[in-house]
Parts: structure tokens; sequence; C-alpha cells
């Protein structure tokens, strides 16, 4: 044995004898060079496999497969609902993350009952001062209404053309969590500018939980902080909104995708 | 070996270290590994069910195959690119833009700041939470279970939580009550009917929780909150039945003719 080193398999020698492209010879210096130090190359016959076996195939266009007129276009804008959805909450976690670095969530600053708090001065200065600012508001608070609204038609949809059938009961549950978490959504960002609505919308929600037996002060105390309404409700509002709310139901819609995916679509009608 | 009680776990000869990286490292399988003839054979317990149980569920699954007189030919439809890709830009971005316009026609309102010390007028949540908001009103509706002390047994908001519950589980339920392969509205009126329901009910709830805007009386509104739903629903009932037979023999010529019903 010596201490040499030896290339047998010498891949870029291999690569000089290939007629490449330069985007072909980038690629695949790109793959090689990643495949010494990562073995990527098992990783990707590992998808392969998975892929063949998961049985997963293009579907045929549902317009071909039934012999329809063109009535796939007709249709198309009530199974991309879906979709939509998710473009809604894409725009919503951008704009979201961008007003981030400007809100600040307090309720400091108010001298007497109903002075502006930080929170809401906070909000005015995106409003006013920020560049762009009131237009990043509005298409926040845009795109979270139309992502509820997408959502709703997407469920009723899904309702109307049948595809919650048979195989497909889990992911009809794990839609309707999915709704529920977006609701949730909507609600803790209502909260948030800490003005008379969001303070009062807060106040039924401690009410509609201390209204409940047994768990209700607990869950009152978990959301809302405590039993009046202050500065822990604010925080743990936001805290829900930009913290905890965007892991899990980022998580869930993957999964939600995940499993139309593994099942694949049910065919529109 | 000269040292025992030094485990070898590179596999590889125990003469000299090496410096070289020696002959590749695999682990060879000891006593405790179980190969995969092993692994089949297995003929207790859990691990037998679940074998027994892929075994049974390929087998069907190839039967159905072999029995099936499905024809597999290549894929006519749209190609991924350019056409698919095309048509889901266009529409995002069709999407985006029309988020953005009215964004920008329609800014956000934003109101006065909160005040503890004074409840305004008219509470309102978003609107896609109007409906949740009408269920808390429905106070008249409340048995009014009078207990011991004479507090009743059911507040008005642990009964609007209650309705909550009773509608969330009742749309889980939904694919575990509604079985079979129909899927269009007309194949199963029934459902439809129950949908149509279901949507004008959500409606009629939000109608209640603004309830300050309807120049009639409370107990009319709730009347009308329960009425309009199911008479929706008796109508979307009536009208499917009436349709069926005629778009049924469409679907029959068209659809049905490439997979039958079971």
């Amino acid at each position: 044995m010596s201490l040499k080193k030896q290339d047998e398999m010498d891949h870029n020698a291999w690569l000089k004898n290939q007629d490449l492209t330069v985007i072909e010879t980038a690629f695949l210096t790109t793959l090689i060079w990643l495949d010494k130090r990562l073995r990527i190359v098992d990783y990707l016959e590992l998808l392969e496999t998975m892929y063949y076996r998961a049985n997963l195939q293009m579907p045929k266009s549902h317009t071909e497969q039934y012999d329809l007129d063109n009535k796939f276009w007709y249709w198309y804008p009530l199974y991309s609902l879906g979709s939509l959805s998710i473009v809604a909450y894409l725009v919503a976690a951008v704009s979201g993350a961008l007003l981030g670095f400007y809100y600040s969530p307090s309720t400091a600053g108010a001298a007497a009952q109903g002075d502006p708090t930080a929170a809401y001065d906070s909000l005015v200065m995106i409003m006013t001062d920020v560049q762009f600012g009131y237009m990043l508001r509005s298409i926040h608070r845009w795109a979270a209404q139309f992502m509820v609204a997408a959502v709703f038609l997407h469920m009723l949809r899904v309702y109307f053309t049948g595809s919650y059938k048979e195989p497909r009961e889990v992911n009809w549950i794990l839609g309707i969590v999915l709704i529920g978490l977006t609701l949730l959504f909507g609600f803790s960002g209502y909260v948030l500018p800490w003005k008379q609505l969001s303070y009062w919308a807060a106040q039924i929600g401690v009410e509609m939980a201390l209204a409940t037996p047994i768990v209700g002060e607990w869950a009152a105390q978990l959301l809302f902080g405590g039993f009046t309404l202050g500065q822990a409700t604010l925080v743990r509002m936001y805290i829900l909104h930009v913290f905890v709310l965007p892991f899990v139901v980022t998580g869930l819609i993957a999964l939600h995708v995940g499993i139309v995916w593994v099942q694949g679509i049910a065919e529109p009608h | 070996m000269t040292d025992d009680d030094t485990p070898m776990t590179d596999g590889g000869t125990d003469d000299e270290a090496r410096t070289d990286g020696g002959p590749p490292a695999t682990v060879p399988p000891d006593d405790e590994t179980p190969t995969w003839s092993d692994r089949k054979e297995r003929s207790q317990g859990l691990a037998q069910l679940t074998y027994q149980y892929f075994e049974r569920s390929r087998r069907e699954d190839e039967d159905l195959r072999a029995e099936s007189t499905y024809v597999e030919r290549d894929v006519l439809g749209f190609p991924t690119w350019p056409h698919e890709t095309l048509r889901n830009l266009a529409i995002t971005s069709f999407f985006v833009g029309i988020m953005l316009l009215v964004a920008a026609l329609m800014p956000a309102h934003f109101g006065e700041p909160a005040n503890p010390g004074s409840t305004p007028a008219i509470i309102l949540p978003d609107w896609y939470l109007y409906w949740s908001f009408g269920l808390l009103k429905l106070n008249p509706l409340n048995p009014e279970l009078a207990v011991l002390d004479g507090n009743i047994a059911i507040g008005n908001e642990f009964l609007g939580i209650i309705a909550h519950g009773i509608i969330f589980g009742v749309i889980g339920l939904v694919p575990f009550l509604n079985k079979g392969s129909a899927r269009r509205p007309v194949e199963q009126p029934f459902w439809a009917a129950v949908g149509v329901t279901g949507v004008i009910l959500a409606f009629t709830l939000a109608a209640l929780a603004i309830q300050n805007f309807f120049p009639i009386s409370l107990d009319l509104l709730i009347t009308l909150t329960f009425i309009l739903p199911v008479l929706g629903g008796i109508i979307t009932y009536a009208v499917l039945k009436t349709m069926r037979e005629g778009y049924m023999y469409d679907l029959n010529r068209r659809y049905y003719m490439l997979r039958p019903p079971k």
C-alpha cells in the first residue's frame, strides 16, 4: 500500500473526453464536486427508487382520459383554489416579515385609558412614515383576506365534487384543522394593532374561553395570558402569529399537499 | 487478531495502523442483525401480521391490475414545460396582481386605539368569523336549564362553543357518512343539499352576527337563520332530482362508458 493518492474513477478526465455544452459541464462539475463530499448519487438513487415504488406517474389530463370536450379551462379556476391559498399565504408571509421589522408588540406608552400604545403607534408609524408602509400593511391584510376566502372556496369545491371520499378522509380532516388554524391566524393578526376592535375582539375571545368549563381558564391563560387583556395578551398573540402558527401551518400545508401528491388528485368531473 | 479487547469497527485488517484508508470499511452483519430473508420469515406477533398484510395488499394490487381492462396509453395531456408551467405562472401572477390591485385600491382601515374603558357600539371580527360570532348570539335558543342555585346550566357563550364543536364535528364526519363512488352533485342530491344548507347557514349566521343592521325583529331573524338554509337545501334537492335524468343520460354516454360505477 502506498500513501500516494489514487483516483481510480477519474471523473474529471472523463468529463474532458465528453463533448458537452457549458451548462452541462457546469452541472456535472457541481454534481461531481458535491457527490465526492456528500454521496449525493446515493440519495438520488434512493429518491428514484421511492418514486417508482410509490407508483407515482404523471396523470392523464382529465379531458384526455374521459374524452370530454374542452371543459378543462372552464373548471380550472375551481381546481386551483388550493394552490391560490398557498400563493396568498406566501404573499402574506413575505409582507408580514417586512412588517415585523417595524412592529413592536407592546402596550406601553398609554398614559390614560384610550391613549395610543406602542403597538398602535408603531402601526401609525408604518402607515405614515415608512416608505410604502401603508401599501405593505394593505397587502398583508388583503393577502390574509384572500387566503381565507380561497381556503373556504377550496373546501366548498372539495365538498361539492366529492373529493373527500374514501381514500382521502384523513386529508379532509387535516383540511378542517388547517381552516381552523387559518382562522386563528386571522384572529391573532386582528388583535395585533391593538385598536378598539382588536381589543374587544380579544375580549370576546377571553369570554368564550372562560365560558368553557374545566379547560376554559387554562386555555384563557395559555392563549391570552390571563383573564384580563394587557401586555401579556398582546405578546402571546404576537408569538402565536409570527412564530407558532407559521411553523405549524407551513408544516401542515406541506403534509396536506404531500398527501395529495401521494394519493393523486381527485379527478375533476 | 493480536488484541481481542479492542472491537474492530472498521472491518479492516488488524495487523497495522493504516494510513492510506485501506479497503472499504463495511460492517459485516453480526448474529444480531436479521438478514432480509430472516425478516421475511418472521413468524410471530405484530411483525408477522404486518408482513402478511403487506403481502396480501401487494397481491390484491397485482390481481386488480391483472383484472383491469383499463388500457394504459401514452400520456397525451399537457406537457409540464411549457404548457403547465406557463399556465400556473400566469394564474399565480394574475392572482398576486389582483391582490396588489385590491390592496392599492382599498387600503386597510385603521381605527381608534384600544380603550378598555369604553365598549364600542358595534364589536365585529373580520368577515370570515361572522358565522362564528353569529353562533355566540343564539341565547334565545338556550334551553336555560336551571340547576340548584338558579344559575343556568349552559351559559350563552358556552352554548356558542358547543355549536362550534357540533359544526366542526359534523364536517369532519362527512367522509365517513357519505360513501360510494358518486362525485357530482346530480349523482348525490342529498349531500349536495346538505352542502347548500351549510353554505346558506354560514351566511344567515353572519347576518345574525350583524343583527343591528337588519330592521327586523330578532325572533324573526333567528327563525330565518335556520329556516332559510333548510329551505335552500330542499330546493337544491328538488332541482337536482329533476335535473338528474337528463344529466345522467349525458354522464352515462360520455363518462361511465369509460369507468362504470361500482
